[in-house]
């Protein structure tokens, strides 16, 4: 009964991982190849007009983390003189690379002159709620001095959320965002004719249709000012009980008197802002359209208030920062780049790979005598795993693996055997005890499946933290640190296991020598 | 030769009786040695930081037919160190370019290389551009890094003191830092350059080395709980325990090593790809470290930390060794294989039966010797 469940699992497990593997050659998957291995494409960003190093440095940041954002792929970012050089691995088209690098960079205050949720499908005409401030938008900002009188926004921005309809609810039936310019020219609800939208999403002088990136859809007139009012000091804070972000105003007539001319026209509700919506746009994206509550911002500080997350007031207190200190890109460029190491240094790693392994193997054949097939067999199932994983994910998520990748797998190596070697030593104390191997077998694995848990449990949970709280290689490293561990618990409990018990009760197996130590015979089977 | 041949075979059947923690004073000097000269070098020249950390200079070259060992042959006839030099082609529909990355470079190296990189090309000097390179290795990077292993040492700090004890996860933790320690002052010592891959080395030596600790002190931890009845010192298990495991961590050591060897004699050595030898060297040195100090830093360590409990406090000096350690070891198997017998039902052979008896005799003769106990001193 035990031993049919074995054997269904085990043949589960190769049916599975072998028809993967197929799969993934059939689709001609393979692994792609980082920037050091195989080179990828590089993007070339000149800045435009005026720009000093701290801003060059913060947009490099801003392009570090938006590339970051995109997959597990390690990206190189670099200053070169003025121009911002970014290497995206495994990208082989390079106006892809384009697409993903090339954007202006520059946060704009936009008036916001609707709001609303576009409908996926125009024909069917779905009312909506083209006045209601959806929740996404229930931020609001506030002077600093008034926050200090108790924050009236805010109270204000609570009550209105609870007539809104659930973005949960509502983002089935919202257009997918980025494509702000195929969206501007759909029919929707919110734009009437009469605002005439502009085409481009980027251009700051006519009046466009953007989405933010829960889908909420915002008519925008002319930018009313640039992130330039604010100063470089934007932090998020907790403030009475909920993430908030404050930044200060530069004082003079691009500051602070820019910025409260925009915030008076939004606070009366005139007819260029008559929502009292302000909208901060970067890269024809909304990032957050807050409803002014102060006509006059005198405290010098700038508060802005909603139901965010910490992820999110960060995301926003950055973004602002950049804002502050923008560097406008002009033209990029887009080339194919080669390897840094080059393939002399590849062909070298892969021969001394397939070396190493062709040692371990004998090294085991010489300790572990023929059970050392299990290893093999074992290994094999891992590596086809991994590599139809990898594959995958190369084809998926831009993927690509890296000499830290590879430092990943050589460790990968070195754990996965020692699981074999743990299990088997296991045997050996047992046997050596004068039980028959198929004793030793299941009581050895019981006791080897706690250590290998125990150990690949630690390794786990180092993939976890570094992946996510890394960017770079450390996070290409992490990444295959984790799925070797996993893959390693899986092939222990689903091959290993089932493979040697099954061999350790076979009628053939008794009474033999069996890692280099002969075995009782039992009398009674 | 015989000897050390004999010495393997008794590793292979598991008859060790080294006495780790009788001879910790070795094992504690000799990483103390090590490490404080590892430290001392990293405070007095520091770590050769590469291009990716510290930023460098970079030529930009119409390609034209030119190699990148045409390339390399320049930077050499310039003074200029090749081994991490970064060469890499870009192409695009219009034009095929050349751009060379290395270490920062006074004015004048600058601007003779940007001279002989023209004539390589066969072009006018200003076609060839010079600019300062920035790290690509942003700080932002080295400061999520930084926060993720703490954020890791706490977490897998709580994961050891739940599955093992507290005690045995500090231990683990200061035989990571230990190794890392080490391997870092290798890297100082010998001045190989710190590129993003050393990094990710020498994470991975922190794995490996928090890993092999894990594996080790699972044995101690078992062996702590069959040894619970019959009045052993931590000492005496832990002795037990680390000869055990001593079969697993050698052969683990050199099935993970023999990859990382490999990639230095073959991919180095032989095939000559440079940049690999001290990644591998930071690997290697890293393993074979994790190893050494699971065994002979971790173990001793924990046993400082322990031989006063009061559950080990009266027995605390005493140390089986030799014949003494055999009869331990077969003590703790013999409270595995009545537990087995009791557990298991269809034990029926009668060797196996035989063997239980053996060994129980065996293990009751070192029963019926209670150590004496201590006179109280007022």
């Amino acid at each position: 009964m035990n031993r049919r469940r074995q054997i269904i699992s085990l043949t589960l497990l190769i049916v599975v991982v072998a028809s993967g593997l197929i799969a993934n050659l059939v689709a001609g998957n393979t692994p792609a190849l980082g920037l050091d291995l195989q080179g990828g494409a590089s993007v070339t960003l000149q800045p435009d007009g005026e720009f000093d190093q701290a801003g060059l440095d913060v947009a490099v940041e801003i392009i570090r983390a938006r590339v970051d954002s995109i997959g597990v792929a390690e990206p190189e970012i670099i200053l070169q003189g003025s121009t911002v050089i970014v290497n995206l691995p495994g990208v082989k088209d390079q106006q892809q690379a384009l697409d993903i690098i090339g954007r202006t960079g520059e946060l704009l205050l936009r008036p916001v002159l609707q709001t609303g949720i576009l409908n996926e499908n125009p024909d069917t005409t779905v009312p909506t709620n083209s006045t209601t401030v959806p929740e996404q938008t229930s931020d609001s900002v506030e002077d600093g001095a008034g926050m200090v009188s108790g924050g009236p926004g805010a109270s204000k921005i609570i009550s209105s959320a609870t007539t809104v309809p659930d973005p949960a609810t509502s983002s089935t039936q919202v257009a997918t965002t980025d494509t702000s310019v195929a969206v501007s020219t759909d029919t929707t609800q919110d734009a009437t004719p009469t605002l005439g939208l502009g085409e481009d999403p980027n251009d700051p002088t006519q009046t466009v249709l953007l989405l933010d990136k829960q889908g909420v859809a915002y008519v925008v007139g002319p930018a009313g000012a640039s992130g330039k009012v604010f100063k470089n000091d934007a932090r998020a804070d907790v403030e009475t009980g909920q993430w908030a972000v404050v930044v200060g105003l530069r004082s003079g007539p691009d500051g602070d008197q820019l910025w409260n001319k925009l915030a008076a026209a939004c606070f009366n509700r005139t007819a260029e802002c008559p929502t009292g919506q302000l909208a901060m746009v970067l890269d024809g994206v909304v990032i957050s359209a807050p409803t002014v509550n102060e006509p006059e911002f005198t405290g010098g500080t700038v508060q802005i208030t909603g139901s965010f997350t910490a992820e999110e007031a960060r995301e926003l207190a950055k973004i602002l920062e950049f804002g502050a200190v923008p560097v406008r890109f002009g033209v990029s460029q887009a080339q194919t780049v080669s390897a840094t190491l080059g393939a002399d240094s590849m062909r070298a790693a892969l021969i001394s790979g397939l070396v190493g392994i062709l040692l371990v193997v004998l090294l085991l054949l010489a300790y572990y005598r023929w059970m050392a097939v299990f290893v093999l067999a074992g290994m094999s199932v891992s590596i086809a795993f991994l590599w139809s994983l990898v594959s995958l994910l190369s084809r998926t998520n831009g993927l690509a693996l890296s000499l830290s990748g590879i430092a990943g797998i050589i460790v990968s190596i070195g754990i996965a055997v020692d699981s074999y070697i743990v299990f088997f030593e296991r045997i050996k104390d047992e046997i050596r005890l004068g039980k028959t191997l198929k004793n030793s077998a299941l009581r050895s694995f019981e006791s080897a499946w706690r250590t290998i848990v125990a150990a690949d449990t630690v390794s786990f949970i180092a993939a976890i933290v570094l992946w996510y709280l890394t960017v770079g290689s450390v996070r290409g490293f992490a990444f295959f640190l984790g799925i070797s561990a996993l893959t390693d618990i899986l092939v222990t409990y689903f091959f290993t296991r089932n493979a040697v018990l099954l061999f350790a009760r076979s009628k053939r197996a008794q009474g033999r020598k069996v890692l280099g130590i002969q075995t009782v015979k039992p009398e009674v089977m | 030769m015989k000897k050390l041949m004999a010495g393997f075979g008794r590793i292979y059947r598991g008859e060790t009786t080294f006495n780790f923690i009788g001879k910790r004073v070795i094992g504690f000097t000799v990483s103390l040695v090590i490490v404080l000269a590892g430290a001392l070098s990293l405070l007095v020249q520091g770590l050769e930081l590469g291009i990716d950390f510290r930023g460098g200079v970079a030529w930009e070259l119409p390609a034209g037919s030119i190699t990148d060992q045409d390339a390399r042959e320049v930077l050499e006839a310039n003074n200029i160190e090749t081994s991490n030099a970064k060469i890499q082609f870009l192409t695009s529909s219009e034009s095929r370019v050349m751009r060379v990355q290395v270490g920062d470079q006074p004015e004048d190296i600058r601007l003779a290389t940007q001279k002989s990189f023209a004539e390589l090309a066969k072009v006018e000097v200003q076609e060839v551009s010079v600019a300062s390179v920035s790290s690509s290795w942003g700080r932002s990077i080295t400061e999520k890094a930084i926060r993720a292993l703490l954020v890791f040492f706490v977490i897998v700090s709580l994961y050891i003191s739940w599955r093992l004890e507290w005690k045995m996860a500090i231990t683990a933790l200061v035989a990571m830092v230990h190794d890392v320690l080490l391997s870092v002052g290798v890297y100082s010592l010998f001045g190989f350059e710190v590129t993003p891959a050393t990094v990710v080395a020498f994470l991975t030596i922190l794995g490996y080395s928090l890993y092999d600790t894990v594996v080790v002190f699972d044995r101690v931890q078992e062996n702590s709980q069959k040894f619970a009845t019959s009045r052993q010192s931590f000492a005496n298990v832990a002795n037990v325990s680390t000869n055990e495991v001593l079969a697993r961590s050698l052969n683990t050591t050199l099935s993970s090593a023999l990859p990382v060897v490999s990639l230095l004699v073959v991919g180095s050595m032989v095939l000559g790809a440079k940049n690999l030898e001290e990644f591998a060297v930071a690997l290697l040195v890293g393993m074979l470290a994790g190893t050494y100090s699971s065994i002979f830093v971790a173990v001793p360590l924990l046993d400082l930390l322990k031989r006063n409990e009061v559950k080990y406090k009266p027995f605390r000096g005493q140390l089986a060794t030799g014949a003494a350690m055999v009869e331990l070891m077969g003590l703790s198997a013999i409270t595995k294989q009545t537990r087995g017998t009791v557990t298991s039902g269809d034990e029926s052979d009668q060797s196996v039966q035989d063997t239980v008896s053996k060994v129980a005799q065996r293990a009751t003769s070192v029963l019926t010797h209670p150590p004496r106990p201590r006179k109280k001193r007022r």
